[in-house]
């Protein structure tokens, strides 16, 4: 490998290359680290964020952004709750109304940045306040506590594996079954390519996007609750500011702003990442309030590697003149 | 070509369209949703509430100010909420009279910078200017990291600005263990309380008059702020700097081949936004008279683009004004006091906030339509 | 033979102002036809009607017979039209097979049956001699490479007719020719072609018969037999060129304004050397691709250049724009709204915005916004602005020929010593092409030197000195005014022969 293709490579996997490094280095300093029980533990905790990232993936695909997905983490599981509570549902039938509540809520962000051309960063941005004001408003700013099958639930193994890796897993393969395999996933990848082709292709564009904004806010319900299943209760304050968590994972997973680049994987990779680091900086006995620092440390050097990357893919789209 | 000659038999909807596209229009809304709820919240209008709808302004204003600018260029800042922290952290560990180990003890800066008897600059003459001069200069840097990585590494504003607000509020809250920094001296305290003017509306003969029904008409805050609004509206709409912001916001490449200085723009931008975040910051911290690391956290931020996309200001870039902004800052804040003094909580007043962003936006994607056809 | 497609009095205009008109022309079924006419002769009006894009204004189109009015893209693709054009229309994120699909994958157990895609593509692939594998990123393919997955997707839809438009300005030689061998085949199987290109050498290979548009109509047409090039070239041409430009009230002197020598860009021009005088109009020729523009923004400061030098009055230059600007250049780019105006901006603030500094007072730079409008006012009346309150106006509700004069305004208030003009009159109408043509004029007899880029060879035989033509990055020759022969100099832009 010339210096130079070694390069080219360490862009485009820029993430891979600092996962690598950053195992590598925790692995040297302690190495239980590496062992089953905290990687493990590393993947449960990736869960939350991962399964809220693989949503965010489809949306940054489009070149949109979800700012509400904070707010959806919270409003999702506390209408499963409520109705769980009201009807005496069981914990299945909650876990299916947090998602749909989740679909709800993208729908209506669909039907503000598709049909009224509200631009998404704003239309998200009131329902960031939107959806968290009206949960607070139905608990009258109360902490909600779920009874004790939704801790068993969620604390709980199926297969012998804990049930959050378990919907990490899920989420991630039937994003990446989404992205890859269907008509669906592919048309998304056209429409952050080039919207005007894809339009003219005869891509049905406003239905692509809008079922994108669907998804990320079932996404974003499903791992809230999730989550909660593990702790039991619901405090107003709950996945506030988790958007940037989300997107920031997203990104780091290769995702790019710009739209037409990204994986489900990717969010996954992403999210266990900014996990990795933060358990490793545990483990290593680094100061606490120092870890989201080297977090963002990682973002900011795989966002410059996307910028070294589009610059490249930029300079290949010059048109050249002259026979080479 | 079309030139909208004012005739004098202009229909209704024409006039209601003038209403609709002019600067003022946030300010006659803010005027007319307080003319609607005043009869039914008597409070609204006392001098107390007026007093704390304005203390509320000021900073909030300071802030939006500077993020205009960035928006004005096509950018956003999500950074200044944690650069309010760090410049509040760093301010008041300068200027410190003393501090108290027992909470304190196990921040880095103990011992080093702070100890019992203070900051480094307790008791130096001229201190506070100091302090604030130390908070200035942090924003600076802020800025500048923030505007290079932006304006010569063409990283997206968005995630790098995300990357600095993690960072530097991970570095606050580390510097200060998540603890405040108080015993402030006096005379930073009066920058955030201090009355220059105040109002008694009481009986003249009274022999005491009791504090409470003193009230600040003219603030140390006010004076600031207006300020602030003063040199940002003159630099943005009256000088070459504001006319190559402008030229930016709207077309970026138009603007580099006609040779405007596009990198030192935007990084001035960028200082811009964080100096005014270094501002707000001395308002907050005197006012609550103690250096937060709390300080701009969770939806602070949003707050200050949702007042500035109710002003009008857009997204894109190209389309801001300082006037719009203030008009923005002062309908958010009106609203949040009213739906507080209608003992609702304070998520439930983010959720009406949600949906005036919305509809504003809104709002924009209609003016916006109706200034097409008119130019046509 | 039966027609696949006939034109029936085909008329398109702009704002009353014709495109097409009156088009009655026959495409049969099976054949190749060669569509020639210089830039604005109504090629892409034709194509948008056909394509759906727009709607003629009068007159109708025939599909095998029966009436044809798509509506958009997608009844094109679905009557069995497909477009290739020089601007490609793939998602380069995807894989080849996947850019075929996009509209509608078929599906197995619900997800996209990546192996009936895949063996279908192959077999496409296969009919193109294309050796790529169907799962390869278009992004990774070479633009030849491009351009014939392209032609698969037509393939693909089974389209009918393939209308090709300009589809080798970014392949090199080797590229064209399995291009062209592709074409023969697709003949072979019965598929209608049109051809549009500005390499008549081509056309007269390629095509069966011939036809040329002028202004909107159609002037001459029939079997490429009776069409030499020369034949397609004066019909091109033939009109009458008196009363369209002004007289050159100045003289250029020897003096040297800008030298040019020996440029070079890997991949983008090759040796380039050229010398404006003062009070000179340069003209610089060459079909699209051959590397004008690029020259422009190299010498302008915003694209590099690996070797050679540049200087203005004797000093070098260098830096970027901002350097350009400060040594006395002007640049009027050939992309108005892009990269010329702020369209949502005031025709004063437009005005002002190269000059802005010299209207700054005091340590803030206060705007004097007194006198800039005052000299905005002066501007507005020299330059014939047609426009009402200059500063409130948007520059984008002005017709293209007054925005142009406010692209070539703004520069004016800084007085620069060389202008570069890049298709200053596209999209402008005869009238205001008149008043920019006296503008240049004007720039020139106040001793000033325009280099003047045109793909209009008429505009430049009226209002140049000297002509410069370029092909492919290279310049091919350089022709004093008494010696301007349009046969000669279209001759070596198309490469037929060396200068």
């Amino acid at each position: 490998m010339t210096p130079q293709t070694a390069i080219d490579f360490a862009v485009r996997n820029a993430t891979y290359v600092i996962f690598a490094c950053v195992l590598l280095y925790f692995g040297l300093q302690a190495p239980a680290f590496l062992g089953p029980e905290s990687l493990g533990n590393i993947i449960k905790q990736s869960s939350f964020v991962g399964i809220a990232a693989v949503g965010m993936t489809f949306v940054l695909l489009t070149g949109g952004i979800d700012l509400s997905v904070g707010s959806a983490m919270y409003l999702g599981p506390l209408l499963a709750g409520m109705a769980m509570q009201a009807f005496g549902l069981g914990v299945a039938e909650g876990l299916a109304i947090a998602v749909l509540a989740g679909v709800a809520m993208g729908v209506f962000n669909a039907v503000f940045i598709v049909w009224l051309r509200v631009i998404p960063f704003i239309v998200t941005l009131a329902t960031l306040f939107l959806f968290r004001g009206m949960g607070v408003w139905l608990t009258s700013s109360q902490q909600f506590d779920f009874n004790e099958d939704m801790r068993s639930f969620g604390l709980g193994h199926s297969f012998g594996i804990p049930t959050p890796i378990l919907f990490f897993a899920a989420t991630a393969l039937i994003g990446y079954v989404l992205m890859a395999r269907t008509t669906f996933g592919r048309q998304v990848y056209a429409l952050g390519n080039d919207r005007e082709a894809a339009h003219k292709a005869g891509v049905n564009t406003p239905w692509v996007e809008a079922r994108v904004y669907i998804l990320c806010s079932a996404c974003a319900a499903l791992s809230g609750f999730v989550l909660i299943a593990q702790i039991g209760r619901l405090d107003t304050g709950f996945g506030e500011g988790r958007e940037f968590d989300v997107i920031a994972a997203a990104v780091l997973g290769g995702a790019s702003l710009f739209g037409g680049v990204g994986t489900a994987m990717g969010a996954v990779v992403g999210a266990t990442l900014i996990q990795t680091v933060k358990l490793g900086l545990v483990f290593t006995g680094v100061n606490l309030y120092l870890q989201p620092m080297m977090q963002g440390l990682i973002i900011f050097i795989a966002v410059l590697m996307d910028g070294a990357r589009e610059h490249r893919l930029q300079l290949d789209r010059k048109r050249t003149i002259r026979p080479n | 070509m079309t030139e909208t000659e004012t005739s004098p038999r202009r229909g209704l909807g024409a006039r209601a369209a003038d209403l609709f596209l002019s600067d003022y229009f946030v300010l006659y809304m803010s005027l007319a949703y307080v003319a609607v709820l005043a009869p039914f919240l008597p409070v609204l209008l006392t001098p107390g509430n007026v007093v704390n709808v304005m203390s509320n302004m000021w900073p909030l204003l300071i802030v939006a100010i500077g993020q205009t600018f960035v928006l004005a260029i096509g950018g956003i800042d999500l950074s200044q909420g944690s650069t309010i922290a760090l410049t509040s952290v760093v301010g008041a560990m300068l200027i410190a009279v003393s501090a108290n180990p027992a909470n304190l003890d196990l921040a880095p800066i103990w011992g080093t910078i702070l100890t019992e008897n203070g900051g480094p600059l307790a008791g130096v003459p001229g201190n506070v200017a100091m302090g604030i001069a130390a908070m200035l200069v942090v924003a600076v840097l802020v800025g500048l990291i923030n505007g290079a990585a932006i304006a010569i590494f063409q990283m997206p504003p968005f995630m790098v600005t995300l990357v600095t607000l993690i960072t530097i509020s991970a570095f606050t809250i580390w510097m200060t263990q998540s603890e405040n920094v108080a015993n402030l001296p006096e005379g930073f305290i009066a920058l955030g309380k201090g009355d220059i003017v105040s109002v008694y509306f009481g009986a003249k003969d009274e022999s005491k008059i009791a504090r409470k029904v003193i009230y600040s008409a003219i603030t140390y805050p006010m004076v600031i702020a207006v300020s602030v609004a003063i040199i940002a509206h003159v630099l943005l709409s009256r000088t070459v700097f504001g006319r190559y912001v402008m030229a930016i916001g709207i077309n970026r490449k138009a603007a580099e081949i006609s040779g405007v200085p596009v990198r030192r723009v935007i990084i001035l931008v960028f200082v811009i936004s964080a100096v005014c975040a270094a501002l707000a910051s001395i308002l907050y911290s005197a006012r609550l008279e103690a250096g937060r690391p709390s300080l701009g956290e969770g939806n602070f931020l949003l707050d200050v683009i949702g007042a500035a996309v109710i002003g009008g200001t857009s997204l894109f870039g190209g389309k801001a004004k300082i006037i719009w902004t203030f008009f923005g800052v002062l309908f958010f804040v009106l609203l949040s006091n009213t739906l507080n003094l209608m003992n609702l909580s304070s998520f439930q007043v983010d959720m009406v906030k949600g949906g005036v962003i919305l509809a504003a936006a809104l709002m924009d994607v209609l003016r916006t339509r109706l200034m097409r056809e008119r130019t046509r | 033979m039966t027609d696949i497609l006939t034109f029936d009095a085909l008329s398109k205009s702009w704002f009353s102002v014709p495109a097409v008109e009156g088009l009655t022309l026959s495409v049969r079924e099976g054949s190749v036809l060669g569509l020639i006419g210089q830039n604005g002769a109504g090629k892409s009006t034709l194509m948008n009607m056909i394509g759906g894009v727009v709607a003629p204004t009068s007159g109708q189109m025939l599909w095998r017979g029966s009436p044809y009015a798509p509506r958009g893209a997608a009844d094109a693709t679905r009557a069995g039209v497909a477009f290739i054009h020089q601007e490609l229309n793939l998602f380069t994120n995807l894989t080849v097979a996947e850019n075929l699909y996009i509209d509608g994958f078929p599906r197995r157990f619900g997800l996209i049956d990546h192996k009936a895609i895949t063996a279908r593509a192959q077999g496409i692939l296969k009919r193109l001699d294309l050796d790529v594998s169907p799962g390869t990123i278009v992004g990774q393919l070479s633009p030849g490479e491009r351009q014939l997955v392209e032609v698969a997707k037509a393939l693909h839809n089974d389209a009918s007719l393939i209308i090709l438009d300009e589809p080798t300005t970014s392949l090199t030689p080797r590229e064209t020719a399995r291009l062209f061998e592709v074409m023969g085949k697709l003949r072979a199987e019965g598929r209608t072609l049109i051809y549009i290109s500005h390499i008549l050498g081509d056309v007269a290979r390629l095509c069966d018969y011939i036809a040329v548009l002028r202004d909107g109509r159609l002037v001459d047409t029939g079997p490429v037999a009776d069409f030499a090039v020369p034949r397609m070239i004066r019909s091109m041409i033939g009109r009458d060129l008196a009363g369209m430009y002004p007289p050159r009230s100045g003289k250029p002197s020897d003096a040297a304004l800008l030298q040019v020598s020996r440029v070079s860009q890997p991949g983008v021009l090759e040796d380039v050397s050229l010398t404006v005088n003062r009070g000179e109009i340069l003209g610089l020729f060459g079909l699209m691709g051959s590397g004008r523009s690029e020259l422009a923004r190299i010498l302008f400061g915003l694209d590099p250049c690996a070797s050679g030098s540049l200087q203005l009055d004797a000093a070098t230059l260098r830096g970027g724009p901002r350097d350009r600007i400060a040594a006395g250049m002007a640049f009027v780019t050939e992309n108005r709204r892009e990269e010329g105006l702020m369209m949502d901006a005031t025709i004063e603030a437009n005005l002002s915005l190269v000059g802005i500094r010299s209207f700054g007072r005091g340590p803030l730079a206060l705007v004097d916004s007194a006198s800039l409008a005052r000299r905005s006012e002066v501007s507005r009346h020299d330059l014939g602005i047609k426009a009402g309150n200059i500063a409130m106006q948007p520059v984008k509700a002005l017709s293209g020929g007054n925005q142009q004069k406010v692209v070539i305004g703004k520069w004016l208030l800084k007085d620069p010593k060389l202008f570069i003009l890049d298709e200053p009159t596209r999209g402008v109408d005869i009238g205001a092409k008149y008043e920019i043509y006296s503008l240049a004029d004007q720039i020139a007899a106040a001793g000033n030197g325009i280099l003047f880029i045109s793909s209009e060879l008429d505009e430049l035989m009226g209002m140049a000195d000297r002509i410069v033509v370029m092909s492919r990055g290279e310049v091919m020759g350089d022709i004093a005014r008494p010696d301007f022969d349009s046969e000669r100099i279209l001759r070596m832009a198309f490469r037929e022969v060396a200068a």
